[in-house]
Formats: C-alpha cells, sequence, structure tokens
C-alpha cells in the first residue's frame, strides 16, 4: 500500500520567483526506507517540510500538484495533529530543541506531553528511546550544553519517541562519526522492519548504499532518477549534478576505463560489490597467465 | 555553552518539596507584610527570624546568606549615607562632623526601608532557590496559566545565555574585523550599533525555527496535554496558602486603620 503518493508536486516559497520542486512524482510503500540525495538547494528539506505538513501550512507559498501522505491529502491536514503521522527531524539539531525544557530527559519527554500520553507510559517510552539512540548517560544534561552529534540524537530522539507512522529525517547523521552513523542507519531500518516508513534525506551515499531499499535523486528541484542504490547510486550523471558518488564507485570507474573492471558487471556501490569485481579481474588475469 | 540556568539549587529538603505555588504565595506575603505592616523592627524580624532559618531548613543556608549580602552591600552602604545625612524633616541629631550631621529619622528611615528591600530581594532568592523554573511554570500552568505564556516565559530564561554567548561571539567578530570597542562612553555606544542587527535579526529568524521546533512536537495538539513531573499540593498547604491570605489583609488593615 502506498503511504506517499506525489504527483507532479511545484512548489515555490513565498516572495521568490523560482520553484524549489518541480513537477516532482513519486510514491512510497508503508515500511520501505528511501533516501533522498541531492546537491545543495536541490530541495531535499523542501520534500521534508511538504511531508511533514509544514509546507503548505507554516510556509505559505504555492503549490500545485497531488501530495497525499496516509491517504490524506496534505492540504486539507490540520498540522497540529499531523504530527502524529508524520515526523520529522530537522536539518540543523539545534532548531529541535524545545526551549521550553531544561534537562535532556523532560526535553524528550515534552512530545508526549503535548499530544497528552499518560506519566507512566511516558517514562517507560522516553527511557527505551533514550536507550535506542544511545544518550541514557545525557539525561540530566541541559539540551543546549551538548555537542553537535549529541544534540542530533536528541532530536532523533525526541521524534522517536513519539512513533509516527511515517519518519522523515533531514540529513539526521550530519554531526556524527561513523560510529554514530552506523547506529542511527541501524535503528532507521530496525523502525523500517517493523512497518515505519522512512524518507531520509542524506549526503553520505556509501551508507545510503548498504541500508536504503530504494534511492530518489534531485537537482534543481526535480526527480533526475529513481531506483534501487546500486541503480540510482552508478548513474553517470551524478557528478555532473553535483551529487557526491561512492568511493567504491569511483575507484571501480576509473578501473573500468583502464580495462581493470569486468565489462558485463555494474559499477559496485558498497565495498563487497568492490571485492568481488576486483577479484574477478584478478582471477581472469590469473588464467590468462 | 551555559549550563546553568537559574538560581535553582538541587537538594531534597522540605522546602524543595512544598508547591511553587505555596512558596511563591509566601514570599509575596511575607514583602507585602513587610512593606504595609506596623513598626520599626518588623521587616528584620521577618528576615532573621522566618527567611534566614527558612533557608536552613531549604539547605541552602549560606548560598542564601552569600548572593542576600552580595547583592544588597552596596545598596545599603549608599541608602545609610545619602538618608541619614540628608534625610528632610531630619530635627535630631545623632552627632555632626564638619559640615554635615547625621539625624535619627534619616538613620530609622534608611533601615526601615533598606530592611524592606531586604525581605523583598530575600524571599524571592529563597523561592528561586529552592524552585526548579519548569515546575514552577508547570505548576502555574495547571493552575490555569496559558501553556503559551508558560512557554514563552520558559524560553525566555533559557535564551538569556544563549544571547549573551552570542552577542559575544557577534563583538569577537566585528572586533577581529578592526572595530574598537574601548575608549569613551559615546564611542562605545557607537562601537557597538554594528551589534543590534545580527543580534535582533538572527533572533527574529530563531523564532520562527522555534516556532516550527515546538510544532513538530505536538505543542498545539487538540489532545489534553499530560505531565512528566507530579506536583504535590497537599491540604496543609492549601490552608497555609488562606493562612497568607489572611495575613495580606491584617497588614493592609494596620495601614488602613492604624
Ligand atoms: N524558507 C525559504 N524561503 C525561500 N526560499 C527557500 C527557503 N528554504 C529554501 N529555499 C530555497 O529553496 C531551494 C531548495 O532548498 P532546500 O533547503 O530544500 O534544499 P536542500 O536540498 O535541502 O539543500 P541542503 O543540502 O543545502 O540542505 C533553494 O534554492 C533554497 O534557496
Ligand atoms: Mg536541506
Amino acid at each position: 500500500m502506498a503511504v506517499i503518493e506525489i504527483q507532479n508536486l511545484t512548489y515555490t516559497y513565498p516572495a521568490t520567483s523560482h520553484p524549489a520542486l518541480r513537477e516532482v512524482s513519486l510514491t512510497v510503500e508503508a515500511g520501505e526506507f528511501v533516501a533522498i540525495i541531492g546537491p545543495n538547494g536541490a530541495g531535499k528539506s523542501t520534500l521534508c517540510y511538504t511531508l511533514a505538513g509544514f509546507i503548505p501550512h507554516f510556509f505559505k507559498g504555492e503549490l500545485q500538484g497531488e501530495v497525499r501522505v496516509a491517504g490524506q491529502d496534505i492540504r486539507r491536514v490540520r498540522l497540529e495533529d499531523w504530527v502524529l503521522k508524520v515526523g520529522l527531524v530537522f536539518q540543523n539539531p539545534f532548531n529541535q530543541i524545545s526551549g521550553a525544557k531544561f534537562t535532556v530527559y523532560e526535553e524528550i519527554a515534552f512530545g508526549l506531553e503535548n499530544i497528552g500520553v499518560p506519566r507512566e507510559e511516558m517514562k517507560r517510552r522516553v527511557e527505551e528511546v533514550m536507550a535506542l539512540t544511545g544518550i541514557e548517560d545525557l539525561a540530566d544534561r541541559s539540551p543546549y550544553a551538548l555537542s553537535g552529534g549529541q544534540q542530533q540524537r536528541v532530536a532523533l530522539a525526541s521524534i522517536l519517541v513519539m512513533q509516527p507512522e511515517v519518519l522523515v529525517l533531514d540529513e539526521p547523521t550530519s554531526q556524527l562519526d561513523p560510529i554514530g552513523t552506523r547506529e542511527v542507519f541501524q535503528v532507521i531500518r530496525r523502525l523500517a522492519h517493523q512497518g515505519v516508513t522512512i524518507i531520509m534525506a542524506e549526503h553520505k551515499v556509501e551508507w545510503i548504499a548498504e541500508y536504503a531499499d530504494r534511492v530518489i535523486a534531485l537537482a534543481e528541484g526535480r526527480v533526475i532518477g529513481t531506483g534501487t542504490p546500486a541503480d540510482v547510486l552508478t548513474d553517470p550523471r551524478l557528478p555532473d549534478y553535483g551529487i557526491g558518488i561512492s568511493r567504491y564507485t569511483a575507484v571501480a570507474r576509473r578501473a573500468a576505463g583502464e580495462g581493470l573492471w569486468p565489462a558485463e558487471r555494474r559499477l559496485p556501490v558498497t565495498l563487497d560489490e568492490a571485492e568481488a569485481g576486483f577479484r574477478a579481474v584478478e582471477e581472469a588475469h590469473a588464467h590468462l597467465h | 555553552m551555559v549550563e546553568r540556568l537559574s538560581f535553582y539549587l538541587e537538594r531534597s529538603s522540605p522546602l524543595h518539596r512544598l508547591n511553587p505555588t505555596t512558596k511563591l504565595v509566601v514570599a509575596f506575603t511575607l514583602i507585602l507584610v513587610a512593606f504595609l505592616g506596623p513598626g520599626l523592627l518588623l521587616p528584620s524580624l521577618i528576615f532573621l527570624l522566618i527567611l534566614t532559618p527558612l533557608s536552613f531548613v531549604g539547605q541552602v543556608g549560606r548560598e542564601f546568606l552569600r548572593t542576600t549580602v552580595r547583592l544588597l552591600l552596596p545598596l545599603f552602604a549608599f541608602l545609610f549615607v545619602m538618608q541619614s545625612l540628608f534625610y528632610p524633616g531630619g530635627k535630631t541629631v545623632l552627632f555632626g562632623f564638619w559640615i554635615f550631621s547625621v539625624k535619627l529619622e534619616g538613620v530609622r528611615f534608611a533601615f526601615l526601608t533598606a530592611t524592606r528591600v531586604l525581605v523583598m530581594v530575600s524571599s524571592f532568592l529563597l523561592l528561586l532557590f529552592t524552585t526548579h523554573p519548569g515546575v514552577l511554570l508547570l505548576d502555574l500552568t495547571q493552575r490555569g496559566l496559558p501553556a503559551s505564556v508558560a512557554y514563552i516565559l520558559a524560553s525566555t530564561l533559557q535564551i538569556i545565555p544563549q544571547m549573551q554567548a552570542k552577542a559575544a561571539t557577534i563583538l569577537d567578530a566585528q572586533r577581529s574585523r578592526g572595530l574598537d570597542t574601548s575608549g569613551s562612553l559615546g564611542r562605545r555606544i557607537r562601537a557597538l550599533l554594528p551589534l543590534v542587527g545580527p543580534l535582533v535579526f538572527g533572533s527574529l529568524v530563531d523564532v520562527e525555527e522555534r516556532a516550527i521546533a515546538i510544532e513538530a512536537r505536538g505543542f498545539r495538539s487538540s489532545r489534553p496535554k499530560t505531565s512528566l513531573v507530579e506536583i504535590e499540593d497537599r491540604p496543609l498547604e492549601r490552608a497555609l496558602r488562606w493562612l497568607c491570605l489572611l495575613a495580606i489583609i491584617l497588614a493592609l488593615g494596620s495601614r488602613l486603620w492604624p
């Protein structure tokens, strides 16, 4: 069942002349983990805002086309209760801090207080999500006195705790080291397996290649590619659009130029695929001698 | 970044466990009685016999006395010098030197004013030392203060240290571009003007982002809110608050019909 259906979405921010999204069409199934890639200014955050209802309910502007999420027309939803369906983790974690709470624990509970979760359940959920995101030791700290990476985990936790059906993440690992990034991707994949639909704007293609079910590439507001990570991330046009590619793809592409990559083989996007490909070349050479 | 956002000192004392509204009411009552009540000694007795012992019950006695003295000593010194020398209508000269004479009425007036201010400042200090601002706001919200007003108050408390940090950053940036912030007062004000733009504009942008942030957490959700912290309110405290009202009426009465 399609949870997200977008048809011919064109959106222009107020007081701007060029649309930030142009004729975007896409569908996402329940429990799918979809990554959105694209250069700076491609419209990734704008798409995230639209799914979360901030466009058109907070940023007015001009919205054309159809956007349906969980069966509802995004124009008709009540933004104040939409958080129960779609949770958004912002690109800048600092902006996610409510400012109303004095400790991380209270900060994570803030959303649950607002939607009226009973106290005992609230505590259970807060503690669960803190364990899940590895921030138990921050419970009594001020949300403002954290490092960027810690704030990013708190921002993620404070949305996860609300258990939305659709989770929209705008570059949720930008301030995390590789270990933190892996933890976040693992948590997200587990949620997808539990049936949560995931949309994640993300630059880190090597991680996307390993974890996402599908990739949508945006450039200048348009969808320029959609498909499995293997298909989209090896598209030779990506560098022209300013989209980074996986180190493994880049190395194999140069090798292919020198005739050092099996001709019939698709370029790799993960380390495993790269290894397999180069091993095949090696064996072929060994055969010749 | 700044970790400490308020005066609050964490202890497990009976005073900390009191309902925040009870403490607020008691603080206001003590202040009103000090200002309205009769007698030269009443405010100082309130300080010595009620506030100071209470601060030790609350396990914040040392901080309470130290902060009170530090805040008020300069003011008191100024008050005593000015009033004892220049109090209008002072007749009873205690002693004189050179062209000055210290008059009894002035000393009495200075003493009364100083001890009243003492009660006012120290009551609030004790309230702030023993009450978490978040809990106070939560309690007021549960008694009908609109959630949006409580939010504004809470976030203001948090934003002050942030604004200070931001101002310092901007100032550093301007200085590193050759801005001179030393010298005469006028020159310094002129130098600080470029600070205003980024600070105000930056804060306005923050407001929009903040609005989205709390929206994303269901702040305006139509469901009835719940709260993480449970605030106790015992019948004894309710009785105490009625008693406070009575004390205020008595103090007012003593003022109107002496
Ligand atoms: N609030 C706004 N008002 C006006 N224009 C905006 C606003 N936010 C974004 N834009 C414009 O919309 C376009 C898409 O921006 P968007 O933030 O969605 O890109 P992005 O893909 O998220 O980029 P990044 O990788 O830098 O986060 C850009 O041209 C941007 O300047
Ligand atoms: Mg963005």
